[in-house]
């Protein structure tokens, strides 16, 4: 949002300095003319509202060629020192001088206003119609005006009002469509970020489960080639491994109750498809397990159950300090599991039997 | 009890396919167990030969989901040795059979070794702890638990993982009478604890008596 404020902000100054060159050439090019040529009476207050026309501009000028907005105390003043010189100006106009040629004040101040209240437009509506009204009021004030005098003022004040006030109106819109825009670049950029992150995830994704399919490719290169011997001993448990490590793998996206359970099933079922006779053991209520810690907790349930020959025992012991799974196969050779920080596994073989648990410590992690 | 000097036994369940294969495994062990009834109905159990059996063989769902908790506590209450036969594997309920005077729970999918075991042990007025029944007191979260040791705990864990005692002797390095003697320490444990039963109280006499528990300990 504070992005979006200082490029919309842009407007203000750009809009100050064009003013203050209209303030300028004004002042100096259609009002000096006049001043030196009429008679008013007395001069030096018409020349004494001319210089602080003129020094207000020179005042704003230090800020705003520097695309600062005017302090308030400057503007306040400014407005002061303004709405002061243009009734000044107009008091000393020669007699039916009012909206004609010696009439160098009215316009020119309504530009000094634009220049000092343009970020506070309630203000300088306010100040515009107060020069207007004080205008007005001297004008009738100086006598009773022919009907022809009357229709040449209103056209003036309504000419000049008209192009002041569309100065205020198009500083608006600017600043609106500026702010729009910078909000459709934000959300543009918002997009291209989400769309990036997307894509970093699916790429990771990718990875990810590419590293999860474990021995798979290796021994399908390896089939391929022809290296391996499918009527091998070790090349079919290579098979039963990799096969039990995909079901397990299928079965983690699923949005299942008991996530650990349904891929502990996984497992079994994948043995059981082998000829594995298995008996499962669930004790203890479901438990929130994070996906990472659930691969550790059934890594050595694969291992073992694809290293089991006739009959595997598998049981998951929930209970409130932690999460037990273990394996006890007819495997004959021993299986290699590797261990974690967070889950202890061990293994050992007992005559024909080997044994396989994991444990993970709910409070430690 | 009977008069033929044999264990019999009473068999509960709505099943007749499971009381024909009970009654054969219960008639085919060594020593047979007599089957003196058998029916759907927890009636058999109190009606003529039925009444005097030694052991009750209850399926806890009788034609309806809820489990016939109460026909046990019915049962416990008069003294009668009961193994709960039952389809589902739920701790909870195995624990308010335990709590009901129960002397065993088992689930049908444990095999006639344990059922046969089970029932012999009961018709003694022992109580008898297979691996699921284990894994469920292993897991007992309930606030009124009582305390096991380190290692009664481990036996429990165990024996629930490996399903074979000798197993659990061989990794726990201890004797088969240590292991057995755990679990019936535990089981005595548990009869201690909750709602008074005579089956219960016989259980801790029978403790005292083998010298598995001391007077002092209670």
């Amino acid at each position: 949002m504070g992005e979006d404020r200082a490029v919309a902000d842009h407007v203000h100054p750009t809009m100050r300095i064009a003013l203050l060159g209209v303030a300028g050439t004004v002042q100096f090019g259609l009002c000096l003319a006049p001043l030196v040529t009429h008679e008013y009476r007395p001069a030096w207050v018409a020349v004494a509202a001319f210089t602080a026309l003129a020094l207000v501009t020179a005042t704003c000028g230090a800020w705003v060629v520097r695309g600062r907005p005017l302090p308030p105390t400057v503007a306040v003043v400014g407005a002061v020192v303004v709405l002061t010189a243009s009734p000044a100006a107009t008091a000393v106009l020669p007699p039916d001088g009012h909206f004609r040629a010696p009439d160098w004040a009215f316009g020119l101040v309504g530009w000094h206003l634009l220049l000092l209240l343009l970020d506070r437009v309630p203000v300088l509506l306010a100040a515009l119609a107060v020069n207007v009204a004080a205008k007005v009021a001297q004008f009738l004030l100086s006598g009773v005006p022919e009907r022809v005098e009357v229709s040449a003022a209103g056209a003036v004040v309504l000419s000049t009002t008209s192009v002041q006030l569309a100065v205020v109106v198009i500083t608006r819109l600017l600043r609106r469509g500026a702010r729009q825009a910078t909000e459709v670049a934000a959300e543009r950029d918002r997009m291209v970020t989400r769309v990036a992150v997307a894509e970093q995830r699916e790429r990771g994704q990718r990875i990810g489960f590419a590293g999860q399919l474990g021995v798979t490719l290796p021994l399908l290169a390896d089939l391929a080639d022809g290296v391996l011997d499918p009527r091998d001993d070790d090349t079919r448990r290579r098979c039963a491994l990799a096969a039990t490590q995909l079901r397990r793998l299928f079965a983690e996206n699923d949005d299942v109750p008991d996530p650990l359970v349904h891929e502990v099933t996984a497992c079994v079922d994948e043995a059981e498809r082998r000829g594995v006779e298995v008996s499962l053991a669930v004790s203890g209520t479901v438990v929130p397990v994070p996906t990472s810690v659930r691969r550790e907790l059934t890594g050595p349930v694969v291992a073992a159950l694809s290293a089991a020959r006739t009959r595997a025992r598998v049981s998951v012991l929930r209970t409130d300090e932690e999460v037990r799974v273990a394996v006890v196969a007819d495997a004959g050779t021993g299986v290699v599991v590797g261990s974690s920080p967070r889950v202890e596994v061990d293994s050992g073989t007992y005559g024909e039997h080997v044994r396989v648990g994991a444990r993970w410590r709910r409070t430690s992690g | 009890m009977a008069a033929d000097e044999r264990l019999s036994a009473v068999i509960v369940d709505d099943h007749p396919a499971v009381r024909a294969g009970v009654a054969h495994w219960l008639s085919s062990g060594t020593p047979p167990i007599r089957v003196a009834a058998a029916g759907d109905e927890v009636r058999v159990a109190w009606l003529g030969e039925g009444a005097e059996a030694d052991v009750v063989i209850l399926d806890l769902h009788l034609g309806g989901p809820t489990p016939a908790l109460s026909d046990l506590r019915r049962l416990t209450e008069t003294g009668r040795r009961v193994v709960v036969y039952s389809m589902r594997l739920d701790d909870d309920i195995a624990l308010r059979c335990l709590e009901s005077g129960a002397l065993s729970y088992l689930t049908k999918a444990e095999g006639a070794e344990h059922l046969l075991r089970a029932t012999r042990a009961a018709a003694a007025g022992r109580a008898y702890t297979p691996p699921t029944l284990a894994g469920a007191l292993a897991g007992d979260r309930s606030a009124h638990r009582p305390v096991l040791s380190a290692r009664e705990t481990e036996v429990l864990v165990e024996w629930f993982q490996s399903e074979s005692k000798d197993f659990v002797a061989q990794r726990l390095g201890i004797s088969l009478s240590t292991v057995n003697s755990h679990l019936e320490r535990i089981r005595i444990k548990y009869a201690l604890s909750g709602r008074e039963a005579p089956t219960k109280a016989a259980l801790v006499a029978r403790a005292v008596q083998d010298g598995l528990v001391h007077l002092d300990d209670l």
